[in-house]
């Protein structure tokens, strides 16, 4: 069901685009920079939903729930903290993990600070794009003042 | 990752390295994580496991396929040189908020976002407004959250997580903000 609304949305949203871009020479540079996109993303696409699918069987069930489970508090969420940058590979493998833990137990506060921290602090994004683009002390500014954001969503989140 | 070429409207996008760093490790994380599946549970677990993924890909291909069109055609209908000039000539708490909420519309990867976020500041972005651009797409990216999100986690856990974010980019600003003030007045 999530999956088919965002699929009518995304779909919306690209036929609106189709419509603004208006002449033949600028839909045909769309479609062409998005076959190069495709060209990027598809193998790592579908290279990290099989690592992903295949690292959630391994998770352990009882140290799921023993480490991200009811009743973990804090230390739940700073586990979760600082599992998020050393995730590898993409938005979907931590969406993937984050739901597979949460079958097997965990708690949604957890889940939700595991997923903030990856989208805040992942380290590929962080030494491969942030790093190069931004500099070294404009990074460290935005990462001191994020520190404690997932820490925040996931306090804020047990409440619920 | 999905991230995108880094474009801009005069400069053809350079053609990115389909295998990188960041793909290898990818590959030896999922390979690794083949060979523990294979070993804790026998090949045939490990296959069920890997075509019960790519079944879920094949559901979510059509999604994907809009988004990765979204993601290219931006650049063409928002130029890079608009965005941060009009960002760049912005200040105050109006800077902060079209900074945030541009980085939550405009698609694309790391690969897209920094670049712009360095051409703001290079426009006349104050640090604040840059951060809160930056912090914008990174919590609160919305085709992010309607390709993958949403897929994978329920849609009142997504709201939760976007509600709880919403602040995040502005707090991120203005700190930012009151931190370099600080050391301005500070420092000689």
């Amino acid at each position: 069901m999530n999956i088919l609304i965002g699929t009518v949305l995304l779909f919306a949203l690209a036929a609106l685009t189709w419509h603004k871009l208006a002449t033949p020479s600028s839909r045909r540079a769309a479609l062409s920079g998005a076959a190069n996109l495709a060209a990027f993303t598809l193998p790592r696409l579908f290279t990290a939903m099989i690592g992903a699918a295949l690292l959630a069987e391994l998770m352990p069930a009882d140290q799921i729930r023993a480490l991200f489970g009811a009743g973990a508090g804090l230390t739940a969420l700073l586990l979760a903290t600082l599992l998020g940058p050393v995730t590898p590979g993409g938005a979907f493998v931590s969406f993937a993990l984050a739901a597979a833990a949460l079958k097997l137990g965990a708690t949604p506060a957890a889940a939700l600070t595991y997923v903030t921290s990856w989208s805040l602090f992942s380290l590929t994004k962080l030494l491969a794009y942030e790093l190069p683009f931004m500099g070294g002390r404009t990074m460290a500014l935005r990462l001191a003042i994020s520190l404690p954001i997932p820490l925040i969503v996931g306090a804020v989140a047990s409440l619920f | 990752m999905s991230s995108a070429p880094h474009t801009s409207t005069d400069s053809p996008p350079p053609r990115r390295k389909i295998i990188d760093g960041g793909f290898i490790v990818l590959l030896a994380v999922t390979l690794l994580a083949a060979a523990l599946v294979t070993a804790k549970y026998g090949a045939a677990h490990a296959l069920a496991t890997a075509l019960g993924a790519l079944g879920f890909i094949a559901v979510l291909l059509p999604k994907v396929g809009a988004g990765l069109f979204v993601a290219a055609a931006i650049p063409l209908l928002l130029p890079r040189e608009k965005v941060s000039a009009l960002i760049g000539q912005e200040s105050g708490w109006r800077g902060l908020l079209l900074a945030s909420a541009a980085g939550a519309l405009l698609p694309g990867g790391p690969g897209m976002t920094f670049p712009l976020a360095a051409a703001l500041f290079a426009a006349g972005a104050d640090i604040g407004a840059t951060l809160a651009f930056v912090t914008g797409w990174s919590l609160l990216s919305l085709n992010r959250t309607l390709i993958w999100e949403l897929s994978f986690l329920d849609w009142h856990l997504v709201a939760l997580r976007i509600a709880l974010c919403l602040p995040a980019p502005l707090a991120v600003g203005l700190a930012a903000r009151a931190l370099t003030l600080r050391r301005r007045r500070a420092g000689p």
